[in-house]
């Protein structure tokens, strides 16, 4: 918005600007009139807020102007100009200039653009490396932690082409990663080394602490909450198998108790070090007179490994260490205490009862693994005709890892590539490890293409860009099958197609990458949380040198917040639930924790899943949900701009311009320190008498405050302290237990919290129930329209132009028929040409 | 925006600004006294902090205790409460004070980080930022040791545009991801071959590269069959295999030099995020290593980004004072914490001077043949992107005079790109201007 106008003036003065709309006699009558009379002057030659000058402007459309008229036009839809507390025009001639704009847009795009609008071709982002590599591979291999983080935005998704760079860095990690793959996909021939290792405990008499050997706490200090089994050796790569043989010990009233097993190096709770890997998670519900087996697989490539260390002179080998975790967590663990777990609940909790630990790599049932004849297929050719042979084995991967049909002279490429290696490697293994590791740092695997005019590929990039789209992912064989028989061109075949990909396990990611990045909601992990005024919300170390601090090495309460809200969007697809639904639900997707932390009764175990919820409880779509505001919280009190400018840039689609330079902080603005207790709402409001906060502030702080009511934490709390009044944190010795220290709380949040304003342009509103009530009822349009938009934007991997308005517009009006049902609105994007690319 | 000048074709510049390997003459171990006729190595690093330094004033004129200025008026320094861990280092330093890119004014005190290390013209011509003062000195110098330049930060990766997490750019549009794990800087810097005997690493390097040479081929052809604007996203990708071929090129000269022996006692490469003092010392120490064995001479170190929330660095003033808040609140908080803060991080940077000061090398000091720039392009609260604070150390023997507070404020102003310029005439990259520089920063080197 900033050069919006400025850029307009000086591209009409550009040579030869191609005329693409004018309507003079309207501009002269209706439109120059109103800019005249309600824009110039903030926007003008004296003044020119934002940096906008409309004076200059003509009757004429000219390319390159057509982004800033799409601009204005949205201002003046959304009635964000002129400002609420100027005069307003009429709705008629507010409506004529929309209109002149817009035909002026629409005659464009329909008549004069044929031509490609932007670029396509984006390399892939680490999320679509890494289940690229894995349904190429068919295992999974961590690579992506080794690559240079993508850049990221907030509210802005990763995808976009313009922001996918490249340099000889990323090529590197590229190599190295594409290297590391190959070893692991193509094994040497003969039949692997064996290697094992097992662990044994008593489930006998009970020791002091009143547990067996054999049975895992929950974790309540150092070295406790955990059994661990070192590997005597271990395969350099090749897939593991752990065999436990485990039980619950189950008190009344308990149903299950989660066993995790993680590989890594040793944990060490006190010093906060150690990294580890999850291999998986039991939920046991059998007894110990019942034991069971299970089974969890993995790759041993993705295990941290201790490197080997010096101590006293004498050298520790390099170690993996199995460590087995009781992660029961009913959100009530350490109620008693002023930090850790009290230590009663290791006995009144659930108990694992751990038997054994058989470890196994690599597993060998099939030898060479699926993986390894799926690229070294076997055939007689290879001793026969063993360059028709090679010639094939390459060809049918690069058909894979470029997701269309290779051309000859692309794979004579490879096989010249292969002569090289194998002019000096002895194997055949070796020399096509290197020569497939090639493939895949080519730009055909590492970018998402679009091959000029070539009709027979298009079918093939359709498939790539629905696989990529759902999935995240190259496509599967049906899809490759519908590529080639032609039939992908069918929009009844898309529609079908993007139903199966959404409700495949592969989705998931989807989900979950699109929703991180549309609700920007992964800044809630490192809010730093006041532990002193929310002292039961994290879990924390009582002993040692992190006292106090987080807990590790275990899902925490924050995890299960972001799993909440991705699977709370996965719910609204998979049940093709209405869009309006993030602001308001029937059901919120929990699990024990979470049902604890937000005051829902009767939620059990750690599965999350769709709960029914009642108004009491508060919660319903995802502006109630942790992550949005603990996320948008300062880690002791809630922090209505933030919230607001997620609620415009996330829900109502609004870009939201960053402070500007040389703006004083909130506090000093107002004259006061933040630290003493001024009313957030009376810190706004001095803050917007400035002017050159007001212009920006008077539109943003209204969409905060009614989200007052949730604190830092994201639980309901309608009652807060009187002004100057500092809150203690919780004291072991003043107050003996929880409930003490709720008394003393109780005793001091006496004051209604104020959480009405009035919304621009709309009615007061106070509270949440009031907020979304009339975002439910007013703001339906620009809701619907902004998910369509995020999901075209993330699907396409551009940013939207005025060129898509007219299929935004058009989604939209499909959607209202279809009472905006999520599931329909992905299929209808998916069939939309600007998807397809078949204008 | 006045034109860059510079003496080398841009276009190359691109191009070859990712070749990063090159050899150290020495093997190994430090110059120490005893290297007659050879030239001693001109080293230069940046280093930046973000969200702000404190700068409060006390209301009887006199200067702040906790003011991140060690001390009020232009002339000899003294030192103040916040600056105090520089103390011992008073004839190594100098404050530049009101000083700023004019490319980053327009970008917000959040972006203009951006703009640090290049000083391009971001709100304006150059969008996609510039080439960095350290990338230009290792496309000048940067052959004579084994890596041209070291780029490292503490959340890894390039960051976008207007948060970047990376100080160095090969050029427009060509940010470098910067490393920030401690074992994987240690393993790429003296571990290069894994394990690999040398005449090994040659055969690789020999058949690397005519692969690279088919892979430029093949990539040319499929970039002849995409659309115009799909051209170009290939052509970064060309430019990067043509700067890998380089960097072969390079790493198979460098291949004729043994490895330095790196002492690895008291370093801990497993450190994490948590442990806020140790890792940052340990990033410092790692870039001592690489200076002391000649592996590189120009580095950039971003010990915080302007945009961390999605990192530990968010928790890190936290972690280190028990300050209940995020890290980029204490620019905004009253007024112990964020002096205590800009102390501590002053501490850590006294640490990293205070080491190569205390290794001596030709007739002085390490620090003496690297100079060493500590600042931010965020200087306060208020999220200005205007009079950046800005420590300049080292360098003596390179022409660099210290012990004062100098001030460009008012009629003074000149821009901290000219500041650039003597640095890069210092270490052997011969400039007459960088960015947007009128002239020399005569004041610390005439």
């Amino acid at each position: 918005m900033e050069r919006l106008i400025r850029d307009l003036v000086i591209s009409a003065g550009l040579v030869f600007p191609q005329l693409v709309w004018a309507d003079k006699v309207v501009f002269e009558e209706t439109v120059k009139p109103f800019f005249e009379e309600h824009c110039v002057s903030c926007h003008g030659t004296q003044k020119s807020k934002g940096d906008i000058t409309v004076h200059t402007l003509r009757g004429e459309m000219v390319e390159g102007d057509l982004e800033h008229w799409e601009l204005v036009l949205e201002m003046l839809e959304d009635g964000e100009m002129p400002p609420e507390d100027e005069p307003q025009p009429d709705a008629k001639s507010r409506e004529a200039v929309a209109k002149w704009i817009e035909s002026g847009l629409r005659h464009y795009v329909e008549k004069e653009s044929k031509v490609a609008v932007a670029t396509t071709t984006r390399r892939l982002t680490n999320f679509e490396y890494q289940n690229t590599m894995r349904d190429l591979l068919g295992f999974e291999l961590e690579l992506s932690r080794d690559l240079p983080a993508d850049p990221d935005k907030p509210y802005h998704f990763n995808n976009t082409a313009q922001m996918m760079m490249i340099g000889p860095d990323q090529l590197i990690r590229y190599k190295e990663a594409a290297r590391k793959a190959m070893a692991s996909a193509i094994v040497d021939s003969g039949k692997p080394e064996l290697h094992q290792s097992s662990a044994k405990w008593d489930h006998g008499k009970p020791g002091k602490g009143g547990l067996t050997q054999a049975e895992i706490g929950v974790y309540q200090g150092p070295g406790l909450g955990k059994k661990t089994m070192g590997l005597k050796s271990w395969p350099k790569t090749g897939e593991f198998k752990l065999r436990v043989k485990a039980s619950g010990n189950l008190p009344p009233g308990f149903q299950e108790v989660p066993l995790r097993l993680v590989m890594g190096t040793s944990l060490r709770h006190d010093s906060g070090s150690g990294i580890c890997h999850e291999v998986g998670v039991v939920h046991l519900t059998n007894t110990p007179d019942n034991p069971g087996e299970y089974e969890f697989r993995g790759r041993i490539e993705n295990v941290p490994v201790q490197p080997s260390s010096t101590h006293r002179n004498k050298v520790r080998p390099p170690s993996i260490t199995v460590t087995a975790q009781n992660i029961f967590d009913n959100g009530e663990l350490n109620d008693h205490r002023k930090s850790g777990f009290d230590a009663s609940w290791s006995l009144e909790a659930p108990r694992v009862v751990l038997e054994s630990i058989e470890f196994e790599a690599p597993v060998s049932e099939i030898w060479p693994p699926e993986h390894h004849t799926r690229i070294l297929f076997e055939s007689s050719l290879r001793e026969n005709k063993p360059a028709e042979y090679v010639y094939e084995v390459i060809k049918r991967f690069m058909t894979r890892a470029f997701r269309r049909p290779v051309a000859r002279d692309e794979v004579d490429h490879y096989y010249r590539v292969f002569k090289v290696y194998d002019a000096e490697f002895e194997t055949l293994e070796e020399a096509m490890r290197e020569t497939l590791a090639m493939v895949l740092v080519s730009p055909q695997f590492l970018f998402h293409t679009v091959i000029d005019q070539a009709a027979a590929t298009k079918p093939y990039e359709l498939a790539s860009r629905l696989s990529y789209f759902l999935w995240g992912s190259m496509p599967d064989e049906e899809l490759f099958d519908l590529a080639a028989s032609g039939e992908l061109d069918d929009s009844a075949v898309i529609e079908a197609q993007t139903r199966r990909l959404l409700s495949d396990k592969r989705a998931e990611g989807f989900v979950e990458n699109f929703s991180t990045q549309w609700l920007s909601i992964a800044k809630m992990k490192t809010v730093n949380i006041n532990r002193d005024l929310f002292p039961r919300f994290l879990y924390t170390v009582h002993l040692g040198e992190r006292r106090g601090q987080e807990q590790l090495f275990r899902p925490t309460i924050r995890d299960y917040m972001l799993e909440e809200t991705v699977g709370f969007v996965g719910e609204l697809i998979k049940t093709n639930a209405s869009v309006m639904s993030v602001i308001d639900s029937d059901f919120a997707y929990l699990n024990e924790p979470l049902a604890a932390h937000y005051g829902v009764d009767g939620v059990r175990g750690l599965t999350l899943r769709a709960i029914p919820v009642k108004p009491e409880h508060r919660l319903g779509g995802l502006l109630t949900q942790g992550a949005m505001l603990i996320g948008n919280s300062t880690g002791s009190a809630p922090h209505p701009i933030y919230r607001a400018v997620w609620l415009r840039e996330a829900i109502l689609g609004h870009e939201v311009k960053p402070p500007p330079a040389e703006v004083p902080a909130l506090s000093d603005s107002a004259g006061h320190s933040a630290d003493e207790a001024v009313s957030i709402k009376d810190l706004l409001a001095l803050h917007r008498q400035q002017e050159s906060c007001a212009d920006c502030h008077v539109r943003l702080d209204p969409w905060g405050i009614p989200f007052e009511r949730y604190s830092a934490i994201g639980k309901y709390q309608p009652l807060v302290p009187k002004e100057k009044v500092r809150v203690r944190g919780f004291h072991l010795k003043t107050d003996k237990t929880l409930a003490d220290y709720q008394e003393y709380l109780k005793s001091i949040y006496t004051e209604e919290v104020d959480a009405s304003s009035r919304v621009p342009h709309g009615p007061e509103v106070d509270g949440m129930s009031e907020l979304k009530r009339y975002l439910l009822k007013e703001r339906q349009g620009e809701i619907v329209e902004n998910v369509i938009r995020r999901l075209l934007t993330y699907s396409i991997g551009r940013k939207l132009t005025y060129r898509d308005r007219f299929e935004v517009e058009r989604l939209l009006k499909l959607a209202k028929g279809n009472g905006y049902k999520l599931q329909d609105i992905i299929v209808s994007v998916c069939q939309s040409p600007t998807f397809t690319n078949n204008p | 925006m006045t034109q860059k000048s510079w003496h080398l074709d841009r276009r190359e510049f691109i191009r070859g600004g990712g070749a990063a390997l090159a050899l150290p003459f020495l093997q190994g171990m430090s110059w120490g006294k005893t290297t007659p006729g050879k030239a001693l190595p001109k080293r230069m690093v940046v280093s930046y902090i973000a969200y702000g330094v404190y700068e409060p004033k006390n209301k009887d004129g006199s200067h702040h205790d906790w003011s991140w200025w060690p001390c009020k008026e232009a002339g000899p320094l003294s030192f103040n409460q916040s600056a105090s861990p520089f103390k011992p280092l008073v004839n190594s330093v100098s404050y530049l004070r009101g000083l700023e890119h004019a490319g980053g004014v327009g970008m917000g005190g959040h972006s203009s980080g951006d703009v640090f290390a290049t000083g391009a013209d971001m709100s304006g011509t150059e969008k996609t930022n510039n080439i960095s003062v350290d990338q230009f000195a290792a496309k000048m110098s940067g052959h004579k040791t084994r890596y041209a330049s070291l780029v490292l930060g503490t959340e890894g990766g390039t960051g976008s545009y207007g948060s970047a997490k990376t100080l160095s750019h090969y050029g427009p549009g060509r940010p470098i991801p910067s490393l920030h794990r401690p074992q994987e800087i240690f393993n790429r810097l003296f571990n290069p071959y894994a394990g690999k005997g040398i005449e090994q690493v040659r055969a690789d390097l020999k058949r690397e590269a005519s692969v690279l040479d088919l892979m430029m081929e093949d990539s040319r052809k499929l970039q002849g069959r995409l659309g115009k604007e799909d051209q170009v996203k290939v052509e970064e990708y060309l430019d990067s295999i043509r700067a890998l071929e380089k960097r072969v090129e390079r790493t198979s000269q460098w291949t004729h030099e043994s490895l330095p022996d790196v002492d690895t006692k008291g370093l801990n490469l497993e450190v994490s995020h948590k442990d806020p003092e140790e890792y940052t010392r340990c990033m410092y120490d790692l870039l001592y290593l690489a200076f002391q064995t000649d592996s590189t001479r120009f580095a950039t170190l971003m010990l915080e980004s302007e945009h961390s929330s999605g990192s530990e660095m968010w928790n890190y003033a936290n972690y280190v004072l028990g300050y209940k808040g995020a890290t980029h609140d204490i620019a905004h908080k009253r007024p112990t914490e964020s002096g205590k803060w800009d102390n501590w991080r002053a501490k850590q940077h006294a640490y990293f001077l205070d080491r190569l000061r205390n290794t001596p090398e030709g007739e002085s000091n390490m620090l003496d043949q690297t100079v060493v720039v500590w600042g931010s392009a965020h200087p306060h609260a208020s999220h200005s992107t205007k009079n950046y604070p800005i420590q300049v150390a080292g360098g003596k023997a390179l022409g660099f005079k210290h012990g004062k507070l100098h001030s460009y404020e008012g009629e003074n102003k000149v821009p901290l790109a000219n500041l650039f310029v003597s640095m890069l005439n210092a270490v052997d990259a011969p400039v007459e201007q960088f960015a947007d520089s009128s002239g020399e920063m005569t004041e610390l080197t005439g």
